[in-house]
């Protein structure tokens, strides 16, 4: 915190009609990689940075330091003042209004494992090396069984010029397998899976092994199959992937920029009406859970999409005023879409002619106007029954159009994620194949 | 080749060779068979306009060590932004960390290190501004239906100074600056983007006006065009691939497969294939990091290997793989230098630099030709590969439909994707018209991003799938 005041006395002696946004960050990482049974690297680091925003007579520069000594912390000011002098005045660009900041007293939102950097190093070796060997048990003919550990804290604390102070900090702890397999015609599939938690204590000791050795042996033979029209069942871990380009297309910069497919769309049905999404970063114990934005703005649980319809922008203070809209939020902490009542098996069981989309490829969705085409793989379903593992296809089209589409929900979701997403089916969807 | 000039002996870091070679030897003395220190102090800067105005700033500040231990496959890594002797002795020894064999190696002297490049003066906000500035004017006099631009310069100074317990070094400022242009164009209700961008590893001197009046014609060209683009059915196809941005086909479907720590592990489809015919002897592929100012441009790489162009397929043959230190032991060759990390924070790993295919005997104008359908595709913006399978995707934001060997329907916005071995079998024509693309192009892998190029002439892929 001796480093946040010192960064403000110094902007207040160099330039003291001034307004600034202070954020100090102290993160700490561990990661741990072992491959066939053998350690191959582990990486051990606490870092602290500074990232300022400084506010001179409405021209706004960013700026970010991880020399936080005082001689250098010294001339980063003086050159940010500088640079910041020679910007063209915006007057959009200013802090945020006091009356919004989040002003405290919330409950603890037991998003942050105090252990981890203190824990013994050795028993997060333990942990990863026992997952290994569970692979290695589990499927000794693999080419290839790694498992990743890795772990952060991320503390942040905060001095706004006009009023704010606080501190946010969160946690994760990840472990990871991922199996390569000796496949047909010399290919060697790859997949994987992982779990993440908050504190160590809950992350799971089992069972990660033979989820990412089942995902990967059944891509064996993987080739793709005939172009047309299919039912889209997209797996839960990838549904945030396709549903990025319409939050990005609500980003106010975006919106402001005409540089968004939904510029105009606010209010309106863009989504099929079986959608509704929300953002709440109020709930305690989940990993998107905080108080208060980048602009120190206290959050609030907000409707995204209900039933299709476009309930708001990202808009925050800069492009609020730009807009003469209210601001809202910067972005999405913790998503939560509706649900339905089905497990995967029911909704593969209910397919007649669909493809499970387990990955993306590559591929680009068009930000004006979300045309997109994704390279995919996954699994080929005939009269709910998996037939073939498919790969080197494409899925095209606009994304409103296929959201639109929406026919069924899964109940799938998995709680520990920072985005709750059910399994999603989506019918007619042009898949380019052979 | 490196440059060996010396031009300073003026220390970069408060650290002498005498303190570096006692944390490398505390890094070393629980075992180990080699051990690194990466120091680097980058700066970067850029301007944007949006809006008709310059009015966003950022300056980012990298400073700190990276200390590497390496056992065989093994490594262990610590990184600190304190460069006191304390803290690196700290981090030295939790690099050494990794189970050894518990005795310590000897370690010869360390030789002096050189800065082998001058300072680069980087341009000064005020002139990045006039740049930024004439852009917008352009752009709108240029055409009416502009109505958005926003442009970026981006500039970054990164001095590193790397020695190891082999006794060598070098110290090295590599400058790098990006020109990024967007355009924003609305006709008749619709609305379409088109970019371009530059990036080199030089200071601000290549940004002329005949650079940026380029670069904005290919923006608002491209927007122009995709109004009238569209998509089309699709399926297998022959693809021609116009010289230049797609040669993003080398660094997706050849140049990831042929990174050697995929290699070591068996996870590359091209795994055990060395020396073996991959493809027709009329192709020849090379990973450079030799081409001045070029973005994967290396004097030395960030392990201390010298920069070095590497043949990878020598007339259809497979010749090599890209090495860094620890795959080049494992295979008991020679590090082909391409060690690169993103920062200090990065443990480096087997990295491509500019990766391309050499001139064929072929026209362009032929190949287009010889298509009685297919694809002619012009323009790139990403890519992804799946080492295992040898599938990769590529992105193409430009092309054109061909039919009896003629250009016919502009299309957009389509996935080209293949299988990497079965790419290369089927090039079956390869133009005289080599153009290395020089667009800001990042390459991520591992959760690291670090800066390349790639070029390709113009070629016939008998099929690909394109949807």
């Amino acid at each position: 915190m001796n480093i946040l005041h010192q960064a403000a006395e110094e902007i207040r002696r160099i330039c003291p009609c001034a307004d600034f946004k202070l954020v100090l960050m102290h993160n700490h990482e561990d990661n741990i990689n072992i491959r066939n049974g053998e350690i191959e690297k582990m990486l051990h680091a606490s870092a602290t940075s500074l990232a300022m925003n400084l506010l001179i007579d409405g021209r706004d520069g960013f700026f970010y330091t991880n020399n936080t000594q005082p001689e250098a912390l010294r001339q980063f000011i003086r050159n940010a003042a500088e640079t910041t002098r020679m910007l063209e005045p915006d007057e959009s660009r200013t802090l945020a209004d006091p009356t919004c900041y989040y002003k405290g007293g919330g409950p603890d939102l037991r998003n942050f494992d105090a252990t981890l950097s203190t824990v013994d190093p050795a028993e997060k070796l333990r942990l990863a090396q026992q997952n290994n060997r569970e692979g290695m048990q589990l499927c000794p003919n693999l080419i290839s069984f790694q498992t990743h550990y890795s772990d952060r804290q991320h503390q942040a604390h905060y001095l706004i010029s006009n009023g704010f102070q606080g501190t946010e900090q969160c946690s994760r702890c990840t472990l990871t397998s991922i199996a390569t397999a000796d496949g047909k015609d010399g290919q060697h599939p790859a997949d994987g899976w992982g779990e993440t938690r908050i504190f160590l204590t809950d992350l799971p000791r089992e069972g990660i092994a033979s989820v990412a050795i089942d995902r990967t042996l059944r891509k064996i033979g993987s080739r793709p199959t005939r172009s047309g029209q299919y039912q889209m069942i997209l797996e839960s871990p990838i549904v945030g992937s396709f549903l990025q380009p319409i939050l990005n297309a609500m980003n106010g910069q975006q919106v402001h920029g005409k540089m968004s497919f939904l510029s105009s769309k606010l209010h309106q049905r863009v989504l099929s009406p079986m959608v509704s999404i929300v953002d709440d970063p109020l709930i305690p114990g989940t990993r998107g859970a905080c108080y208060f934005d980048y602009d120190g703005v206290a959050t609030q649980r907000r409707s995204l999409f209900t039933e299709g319809v476009l309930d708001t922008f990202f808009i925050d203070t800069i492009f609020a005023k730009k807009m003469c809209m209210k601001p809202t939020t910067q972005g999405t902490h913790h998503l939560i879409m509706q649900s339905g009542d089905k497990t995967l098996h029911q909704l593969l069981s209910e397919a007649r002619k669909a493809i499970l989309v387990t990955d993306f490829n590559g591929g680009n969705c068009d930000p004006t106007t979300g045309n997109f085409s994704y390279g995919i793989e996954g699994l080929l379903v005939q009269d709910g029954q998996i037939v073939q593992p498919v790969s080197g296809m494409n899925i095209t089209g606009n994304i409103l159009d296929v959201w639109q589409r929406v026919s069924a929900l899964g109940n799938d979701f998995d709680p520990w994620e920072t985005e709750l997403l059910p399994s999603v089916v989506f019918d007619d969807v042009s898949f380019g194949g052979l | 080749m490196p440059r060996d000039i010396s031009i300073s002996n003026t220390v970069l870091f408060p650290l002498s060779q005498e303190e570096l070679h006692n944390i490398l030897s505390t890094a070393l003395s629980r075992g180990g068979e080699y051990a690194d220190i990466f120091l680097e102090d980058t700066r970067i800067s850029s301007l944007e306009l949006q809006d008709g105005t310059v009015s966003q700033a950022q300056q980012l500040m990298l400073y700190g060590a990276g200390i590497r231990v390496v056992d065989g496959t093994q490594t262990g890594y610590a990184y600190t932004m304190d460069l006191s002797p304390e803290a690196m002795h700290q981090a030295a020894r939790f690099a050494g960390s990794l189970p050894g064999n518990g005795s310590a190696i000897a370690m010869p002297a360390l030789r002096p290190t050189p800065i082998l490049t001058p300072e680069t003066p980087m341009l000064e906000p005020d002139a990045s501004k006039d740049i930024l500035l004439t852009i917008n004017r352009r752009a709108h006099e240029i055409s009416p239906l502009v109505v958005r631009v926003k442009a970026t310069i981006a500039q970054r100074m990164q001095t590193v100074q790397f020695v190891c317990s082999e006794g060598t070094g070098f110290a090295d400022r590599r400058p790098r600056t990006t020109l990024f242009i967007s355009v924003v164009l609305q006709k008749e209700g619709k609305t379409q983007m088109g970019f371009g961008s530059r990036m080199y590893q030089q200071g601000a001197e290549f940004i002329t006006p005949e650079l940026t009046e380029e670069l904005l014609q290919e923006a608002i060209r491209q927007a122009l065009f995709l109004f009238d683009a569209r998509q089309i059915e699709g399926g297998e196809m022959p693809v021609v691939l116009a010289a230049g941005s797609s040669g993003i086909l080398m660094h997706e479907a050849i140049g990831h497969a042929f990174e050697a720590d995929f290699i070591r592990t068996g996870e590359s489809i091209f795994s055990g294939k060395l020396g073996q015919r991959i493809c027709d002897s009329h192709i020849t592929i090379v990973d450079d990091g030799t081409q001045p100012c070029d973005a994967g441009m290396l004097r030395y790489d960030d392990e201390g290997t010298p920069g070095q162009r590497t043949v990878l397929v020598d007339k259809g043959i497979l010749a090599s793989y890209l090495h860094d230190r620890i795959s080049a032991r494992h295979f008991g060759v020679q590090s082909t230098g391409n060690g690169r990390r993103e920062s200090f924070r990065h443990m480096p790993l087997p990295r491509m630099r500019s990766t391309y295919m050499c001139a064929g005997d072929a026209t362009e104008e032929d190949i287009i030709r010889s298509v009685k359908r297919g694809i002619f595709a012009q323009t790139f913006t990403n890519g992804q590969v799946q080492i295992g399978a040898g599938d990769f995707t590529f992105f193409m934001k430009k092309g054109w439909l061909i039919e009896d060997g003629r250009l016919t329907t502009p299309l957009r916005d389509m996935n080209i994707i293949g299988n990497g071995p079965q790419a290369l079998q089927h090039i079956s024509m390869v133009a005289g018209n080599l153009r290395i693309d020089h667009s800001a192009g990042m390459c991520g892998k591992g959760g690291q991003r670090v800066g390349v190029s790639q070029g390709l002439p113009t070629v016939l892929v008998d099929k690909l799938v394109v949807g």
